[in-house]
């Protein structure tokens, strides 16, 4: 049962830090809400105070500025799916926009309130870090980046400050030579696995290669065996097939109700394999 | 019971309707009302004075109450009362149709995790939810016996020590032996042992079937209040008269000093089925002296009733040719901690046992067994969705065994219209031959198959209807319309539009000149329930005489007012026409009562005591039919169901689009129960009670093709040749997906097919 809560409406980044600040643990801050209110309707969490970001201009924004993808925080999923400049610079972070929920979350749901909600299963998050965006947070003082692989600590955990608001995701366009692709299995609503690839080949070898497996551990994460195991070799076959094998095998896997570990090692090998193969295709058409 | 058909057939001499309503897809009336939202539910209504109730459960499977002191919850400004154990001191606590053993709220000890151990009623919900936490509750932690096995073992704990009451449902057969076990039902036809041994293939195995709910999208929802007159309860209920009946036992009533209104209902599917929240409601009601509204969350309405989880041994023997023999099975259902509808599932489930098949000798015994879990009842299909896919499996092991089309292995077999189903029982209406046949060519069978695609049918009867016991009634007012009266509840299947189309057609009345009444017990006569596919076959009956009983009313009126013999006249658009000459209704009242009022009020009832079938039922038999065409992903051991086909035997389809939607609805349900759901305990806990974990099926599932094929005979004993429908496809569906599977060569054991266990039982057949 959702209990009564106070909600504010900042105008500004400063306004909802400061905010943020005098409320302490008593606030949250509230974006999309289709995680948030979840959680407090099922008693899971109370905030005596929202804070509503929605209500600070520009936040939604998604727009393509000096060689760079800029999601604004409070961009839904839906907005995120459809927007012209992020099919054209970042077609991946575009179609797993539209993977992610349903139909109701996508339309209310935004990428930074799942990004800062840090739910292990998160689509976009795999793809990011996997991609290496960048992640903008502001407070009343300032502002500063830091890189997607670093802002998930844990289940629901990460590096943002209590005072500080996510303020846009930002996505360089992929190398020339390089491909991305995601590839998931889902029983539920949410992943049950995910791997996420982004593989650079350059002179019929892999130059550089991020595998990132998600949904099955706490945080989408590198498996850097994976990646030893494409790096300057020719992506084909057995090679690509070893790699998929070493990233099920090495993936930080929780136990659930649903699915024991060894399915979904047996998920991760699989659907890594999928992503490679995908990435490598796309990395050989890239230019 | 065929007295349906003549009923409509004498009035057609001197008044059959020239438009017919009867067999055409017309509107719900309640459509713009529910797409509106002015339709209203239980949780809608405000009661002057009313409170929120609030539910505080047991945090331990077993354990004996030692303390409950409310007395911090009651000092919390804005409560107004706490009921627990010790009020119910001057009532009959134990309540139950089959056993009465539930109590209305935990007496002396809690014998499941999730029992009502005490209820706060306060200002508002946030109010009554807070103070929950202030109940102190002491307990000494028992022994519990959280499954079948714990259950069953010698030695183990008792659930219920005492010995057990019949409820006021219980009709002498109720057989309970020692240990744990609630009733057990057995089918003993011919010696199966022998006819067993003298078979030339056996096939036998051990099968287990999941703790499902029933998710109706409102859960249980109901409205008490006292006043001097006695009980009034709002409430989302299926059988309001069943529970009325229970309430006045509790509250030692006369059943006339009960009061239950049933407003529209938000789905049921036997969630809703007999007595849920009434009696904790009614009981916290009268300790605070004022209204009070409860409304289960969908975990609370998880834990207050749900499918029997099941383990079942079956073992099957047949001839060289394909002929059956023999089939023996054994069957154990977890009815929780207290009985519910167990017994009849138990029956439902034994009598689905041998399928509908010409057998030699056959053996069933059924169990239900207490355990110290969440009590289990009826969801849509009982007894028959936990067997049919076990039996109808079997067979498939076998055809292929004997190198014969699984199919053409059924046609052999298959009772005839006409055979007898069960010793006793009422002979077989339906054609199965030809419905399995119908399935079988919508699924494709017999065509080439992609690789890594099969096919499956699977094929069952159960008894439907209950007992045939409704009344109705229907005033035609003074101006022409009519409002009908009949307790059937409106739970979403269409029971107002349909039984207004009933009305329609014997009163020659334009659709929207006719006005159903919500349940009311004390304003719309009696009907047993709505369940078991019965509303339109048996409570439709009713409607059918009690609008008949009004037309011949008018035709008398009409015949002296024009001095005419009744063959002379017609009944037409709301008129009695002479030729061309008309006189509306509404006139012929008026000249009857002699001024511009009165009305004629007319009475339908189903009672064996006018012939109207067996007192124990089943009225008829629905038929469970489906097939399906799935394609396996063996990296994932995902199925994706390619056609799906479901024959819905409907003897006359009172409204074709209302039969399609219902047996769609059981289909996709059938889909939820094969392939995801799952209620998963740990240590008696449920562990995904909600609907984030707990996965049903979805649009994004649905099968590629979807066949439902309606079949009318016109051979049921409801208005027109109908039959019920709307269950039979939940049962049929699973058999169909498991045989498909076995047309790929892996035979499934264990219910739900997730993509788990199909990829274990890949590698182990690998």
């Amino acid at each position: 049962m959702l209990r009564p809560f106070e909600i504010h409406e900042p105008a500004t980044v400063a306004e909802a830090s400061r905010l943020l600040a005098r409320l302490g643990e008593q606030a949250a801050v509230y974006a999309g809400g289709t995680e948030l209110l979840l959680l407090m309707k099922e008693g899971l969490a109370h905030f005596p105070h929202l804070v509503n970001i929605k209500t600070i201009g520009g936040l939604d924004a998604i727009a393509f500025e000096d060689g760079v993808l800029r999601l604004g925080a409070v961009a839904t999923h839906r907005e995120i799916e459809t927007s012209p400049a992020a099919r054209q610079h970042a077609p991946l972070v575009a179609r797993v926009a539209s993977q992610v929920g349903n139909l109701r979350v996508r339309a209310a749901g935004t990428i930074g309130g799942n990004l800062c909600f840090a739910e292990p299963h998160s689509d976009p998050a795999a793809v990011l870090v996997a991609w290496d965006a960048t992640l903008v947070l502001a407070r009343a003082g300032g502002e500063r980046c830091v890189p997607a692989a670093g802002f998930f600590l844990g289940m629901l955990q990460t590096a943002r400050e209590p005072d500080e608001i996510l303020t846009a995701v930002e996505v360089r366009p992929l190398p020339p030579g390089t491909g991305a692709a995601y590839h998931r299995f889902a029983l539920h609503e949410r992943p049950t696995a995910a791997v996420a690839a982004v593989v650079t080949v350059r002179d019929g070898a892999v130059a550089a290669a991020r595998v990132v497996v998600g949904s099955v551990g706490p945080v989408p994460v590198r498996v850097p065996e994976a990646e030893d195991a494409l790096a300057g070799r020719r992506p084909e076959g057995e090679v690509l097939r070893a790699a998929a094998e070493v990233a099920g095998r090495r993936a930080d896997v929780l136990e659930d109700m649903f699915t024991s570990t060894e399915y979904k090692r047996h998920l991760v090998s699989l659907l890594a394999a999928r992503a490679l193969h995908d990435a490598v295709s796309a990395a050989r058409t890239a230019h | 019971m065929t007295a349906g058909r003549r009923d409509s057939g004498e009035g057609k001499g001197g008044a059959a309707a020239p438009v017919d309503v009867v067999g055409t897809p017309v509107s719900r009336v309640d459509a713009l009302d529910k797409v509106t939202g002015a339709a209203k539910y239980t949780g809608d209504l405000i009661v002057p004075g009313m409170l929120y109730g609030k539910v505080l459960r047991s945090p331990f499977p077993h354990a004996r109450i030692i303390c409950v002191d409310a007395s911090a919850a009651e000092r919390i400004p804005g409560v107004r009362a706490v009921l627990t154990g010790r009020d119910l001191a001057d009532l009959d606590p134990y309540y139950g149709h089959a056993v009465r053993d539930r109590p209305v709220v935990a007496i002396d000890r809690v014998r499941f995790a999730g029992e009502p151990v005490a209820a706060v009623a306060a200002d508002d919900e946030h109010t009554a939810h807070a103070a929950l936490a202030a109940i102190q509750v002491e307990y000494q932690e028992l022994p519990a016996v959280t499954d079948l096995t714990m259950a069953l073992n010698d030695g183990a704990p008792r659930v219920h020590e005492e010995a057990l009451r019949p409820g006021f449902l219980h009709s002498g057969e109720f057989r309970r032996e020692e240990g744990n076990i609630c009733y057990h039902y057995r089918i003993a036809r011919g010696d199966a042992a022998r006819a067993m041994a003298a078979a030339d293939v056996v096939v036998e195995g051990d099968y287990t079937f999941p703790a499902v709910y029933q998710y109706a999208m409102e859960p249980h929802t109901v409205v008490a209040q006292w006043s001097a007159d006695g009980l009034t309860v709002w409430a989302c209920c299926q059988h309001p008269y069943l529970v009325r009946a229970e309430l006045a036992g509790i509250f030692r009533l006369p059943q006339s000093a009960v009061r239950v209104i049933v407003p529209y209902v938000g789905g049921g599917f036997g969630s809703k089925s007999y007595t849920r929240m009434e009696p904790l409601t009614a009981a916290l009601a009268r300790k605070a002296g004022r209204p009070i509204r409860i409304a289960n969350r969908v975990d609370e309405a998880m834990l207050t009733t749900r499918r029997h989880n099941m383990r079942c041994w079956l073992r099957t023997g047949v001839a060289r040719d394909g002929r059956v023999v023999a089939r023996e099975c054994r069957i154990w259902l977890d009815t929780g901690a207290y009985a519910d509808n167990g017994p009849r599932v138990a029956l439902a489930a034994g009598d689905a046992a041998p399928g509908p098949y010409r057998w030699q000798a056959v053996a069933v015994d059924a169990w239900a067994v207490y355990t110290h879990m969440p009590p289990a009842g009826s969801y849509r299909a009982f007894g028959a969705t936990h067997l049919q896919w076990i039996g109808e499996s079997q067979i498939d092991v076998l055809a292929h065994r004997l190198g014969i089309d699984p199919v053409e292995c059924r046609r052999r077999n298959l009772l005839r219209p006409g055979e007898e189903v069960r010793p006793g029982r009422k002979p077989l209406e339906a054609d199965l031959a030809a419905d399995v046949s119908k399935v079988a060519a919508a699924v494709g069978w017999g065509t080439p198959k992609p690789p890594l695609v099969g096919r499956g049918v699977s094929i069952g009867v159960m008894g439907a209807g209950a007992n045939p016991a409704s009344t109705a009634a229907v005033r035609m007012q003074a101006d022409g319309t009519l409002v009908l009266l009949a307790s059937t509840t409106e739970i979403g299947q269409g029971a107002r539009t349909v039984l207004a189309q009933i009305a329609a057609q014997e009163l020659a009345l334009p659709l929207e000149r006719i006005r159903v009444a919500g349940a009311d017990t004390h304003v719309t006569p009696y009907d047993r329930s709505t369940g078991a596919s019965r509303s339109t076959t048996v409570a439709g009956l009713a409607v059918q005489r009690a609008a008949a009983d009004v037309r011949e009313q008018l035709l008398d009126i009409a015949s002296r007012v024009w001095g005419l013999p009744r063959v002379a006249l017609r009944l037409h658009e709301g008129a009695v026409w002479h030729e061309t000459e008309s006189r509306s209704y509404a006139d012929l009242i008026a000249t009857h009562f002699g001024i511009a009022g009165g009305e004629l009020i007319g009475r339908g009832e189903v009672a064996p005591g006018r012939g109207d079938g067996q007192a124990a039922g089943p009225v008829f038999w629905e038929i469970s039919c489906g097939g399906a065409e799935v394609e396996l992903d063996p990296s994932t051991g995902r199925i994706r169901v390619r056609r799906l086909a479901s024959v819905a035997d409907v003897g006359k389809a009172i409204n074709p689009q209302l039969v399609e939607v219902q047996d769609e609805g059981a289909c996709l349900q059938g889909l939820g129960n094969a392939f995801f759901e799952e209620m998963l305990f740990d240590g008696g806990q449920l562990i995904n009670g909600s609907l984030l974990e707990y996965r049903v099926p979805t649009m994004a599932d649905l099968p590629d093709e979807f066949h439902s094929i309606l079949v009318g005979n016109g051979v049921g004993p409801g208005p027109y040749g109908a039959m019920g429908v709307g269950e039979g496809a939940l049962a049929a569906v699973p058999g169909a997906i498991v045989n498909a599977l076995l047309d790929l060569g892996l035979q499934m054991r264990d219910l739900p097919l997730t993509p788990e266990r199909v990829w274990r039982r890949l590698r182990e057949v690998e």
